[in-house]
């Protein structure tokens, strides 16, 4: 009877393990977008930031939303968009705030307009594309 | 571009098969397997060191390329010198029964459908997972896009989830990739994450295969690759499935060492031990409890294999610390006053205990523990050691997690959150290597 059972938890063991490995291979047939296209075209938007920085080494800051006061924005987008614009542009290190004298925005024109009220004289502006800009410090703070 | 990514690892694994061959000549066929599954993280593990060396002395000038195909050719000519010269009776397979035949093909079919679902979803989403590029890449880019100043990757400015204390091991293999390619390419880690994932599957195969049968081998190897999240954790493109190789070659040659007594076993169990935490933290981990196993396992004449443990472990632990000098401090250890506190603090055992219970105590690991426990066979003496050494070392490890997050200074639920999965999911292979050599094995269930 033991011995019985145990050929037929063999057989089930073996059967039921084919049939996950089958149930993944389907499921992997048809696998909705991921974000790959978006991560493509953050990466082509942060190649043109890295072609109109001078700079090939070094600390360039980082402005987005968090920095606008009443800006809204969702906390994760903002900081997939700051760790994908770091996996862009190395080995620049990217870090939050105007901390340095080249600057990555990532700001709608109208939250640059807010941000830049504080700002004014102080840096030059260079679009880039879409909401992206370079920011580069004219004198020292 | 994608053959090629393939082609560049070759120089590697030939090097990792044969430095195993080298330090263990044994010459059984199914041996033989083992080396090749043994020999592609291997490998991988001594080009990244070897990479990292260079970088130390001569960054962008030496080619890793050179050094690997001179380092292979030398091991293949006193290989083919030193076997010319054994007695050589010839490799023959062994003669397999109807049933074993069954279990080894469906086996086999199950691991080209593993295949196919690998590079399905692997082209969903050829970049990998968050960790993937906001860690792991972006080290591999740092490094070879200016190897000069391959350093700027550990700086304290990158952000703390960017992890710039992260040992090296996969984003080194990324960046040699790169160089030997001469350009940057997704197919790379790609590459890695496939030979690392087909190399663990390949491992639970043999490595049962030598200590148990065929069909047992055939019959692990199946509910490896039905693992919930196995092959997917391969596309993600981070460093667990390495780690998960890297812990399971080091759990399966110590186990050898117990069947066997050969101490060249448990000096390659330390390397790849050593090899772990240069992969990940969680490896140092693995690296701080596995010589208490050797200890526990070993406790009369526990000196001299506790000896060959740690001279295995001794260059890549020396990597370790070097590295470690140059990194900012891990966030974990960031904990400061809050402690002890947290240590004392009784809710946090209770509320850790329940969640990993949910990881661990899922359908799956309750059916296969019944499973286990029905089908146990009477291990002889040295099967029993090895098995007491499995249990003790996943006992460990996952006492270590546990202490771990008792201690993180991150928000706890988050934490628990983010990782269980994963990190339950580092120990499944020596897991099911336990208890396929605990469970009776199908020739014996049914002649």
């Amino acid at each position: 009877m033991l011995a019985n059972i145990k050929k037929s938890l063999v057989v089930l063991l073996l059967l039921i393990n084919v049939f996950f490995v089958g149930q993944d291979w389907v499921a992997s047939t048809n696998i909705a977008d991921r974000g790959a296209y978006a991560l493509d075209c953050w990466e082509a938007q942060m190649a043109l930031v890295r072609d109109s920085l001078p700079i090939k080494r070094g600390v360039v800051g980082y402005i987005s939303e968090q920095d606008v006061p009443g800006a809204e924005y969702g906390l994760w987008d903002i900081e997939t968009e700051f760790f994908l614009t770091q996996y862009a542009l190395a080995p620049l290190i990217v870090k939050k705030g105007i901390v340095a004298e080249w600057n990555v925005v990532v700001l709608s024109n109208k939250d640059l307009a807010i941000w830049g009220k504080t700002y004014t004289g102080q840096y030059k502006i260079i679009d880039v594309e879409g909401k992206v800009h370079v920011l580069h410090r004219l004198e020292a703070p | 571009m994608t053959i090629s990514s393939f082609f560049i690892f070759i120089p590697s694994i030939l090097l990792g098969i044969l430095t195993i061959h080298l330090v263990w000549p044994e010459r059984h066929p199914l041996t033989l397997l083992l080396k090749l599954s043994l020999g592609v993280g291997l490998g991988l593990g001594i080009s990244s060191i070897l990479y990292f060396l260079i970088l130390q002395v001569a960054p962008g000038r030496i080619s890793i390329r050179g050094i690997q195909i001179i380092l292979a050719t030398n091991l293949l000519i006193f290989t083919a010198i030193r076997e010319r010269n054994r007695k050589w009776n010839g490799v023959y397979l062994p003669r397999l029964s109807g049933l074993q035949w069954g279990l080894a093909c469906t086996a086999l079919i199950a691991f080209v459908i593993s295949i196919l679902t690998f590079f399905n979803t692997i082209v969903s989403r050829p970049q990998g997972e968050y960790d993937a590029w906001s860690i792991w890449n972006r080290a591999a880019r740092f490094i070879y896009r200016d190897p000069e100043n391959w350093q700027a990757t550990l700086s304290p400015d990158i952000a703390a989830l960017g992890h710039a204390d992260y040992p090296l091991l996969v984003p080194l293999n990324v960046a040699w990739g790169w160089e030997t390619l001469g350009g940057e390419t997704l197919k790379v880690p790609m590459a890695q994450s496939a030979l690392f994932t087909f190399a663990i599957i390949l491992l639970m195969f043999s490595s049962l295969a030598v200590t148990r049968t065929i069909g047992q081998a055939s019959l692990a190897s199946a509910v490896l690759m039905a693992s919930s999240g196995f092959i997917l954790n391969g596309t993600n493109l981070t460093a667990d499935i390495p780690l998960m190789f890297f812990i399971f070659a080091s759990v399966v040659l110590m186990y050898l060492f117990s069947l066997n007594r050969n101490s060249t076993l448990l000096v390659l169990s330390g390397f790849m031990a050593g090899l772990a935490g240069w992969t990940k933290n969680e490896g140092l981990l693995f690296m701080a409890i596995s010589p208490i196993a050797v200890i526990i396992v070993f406790p009369k004449k526990m000196s001299l294999p506790f000896l060959y443990y740690l001279a295995g472990m001794a260059i890549p632990l020396a990597i370790i610390l070097y590295f470690k000098s140059m990194t900012p401090p891990n966030d974990l250890i960031n904990s400061g006053n809050s402690l002890i506190e947290k240590v004392k603090d009784v809710s946090r055992y209770w509320i850790i205990l329940k969640s990993l219970s949910t990881v661990i105590l899922d359908a799956h690991v309750i059916v296969f523990t019944i499973y286990t426990v029905i089908m146990q066979s009477h291990p002889n003496h040295s099967s029993k050691q090895g098995i007491y050494t499995v249990a003790t070392l996943l006992i460990l490890q996952l006492l270590g997690y546990y202490a771990i997050y008792v201690i993180t200074p991150n928000d706890l639920a988050w934490q628990l959150v983010t990782t269980q999965n994963r990190l339950i999911m580092h120990i499944i292979p020596p897991g099911l290597f336990l208890c396929f050599n605990i469970a009776a094995d199908p020739e014996t269930i049914f002649s």
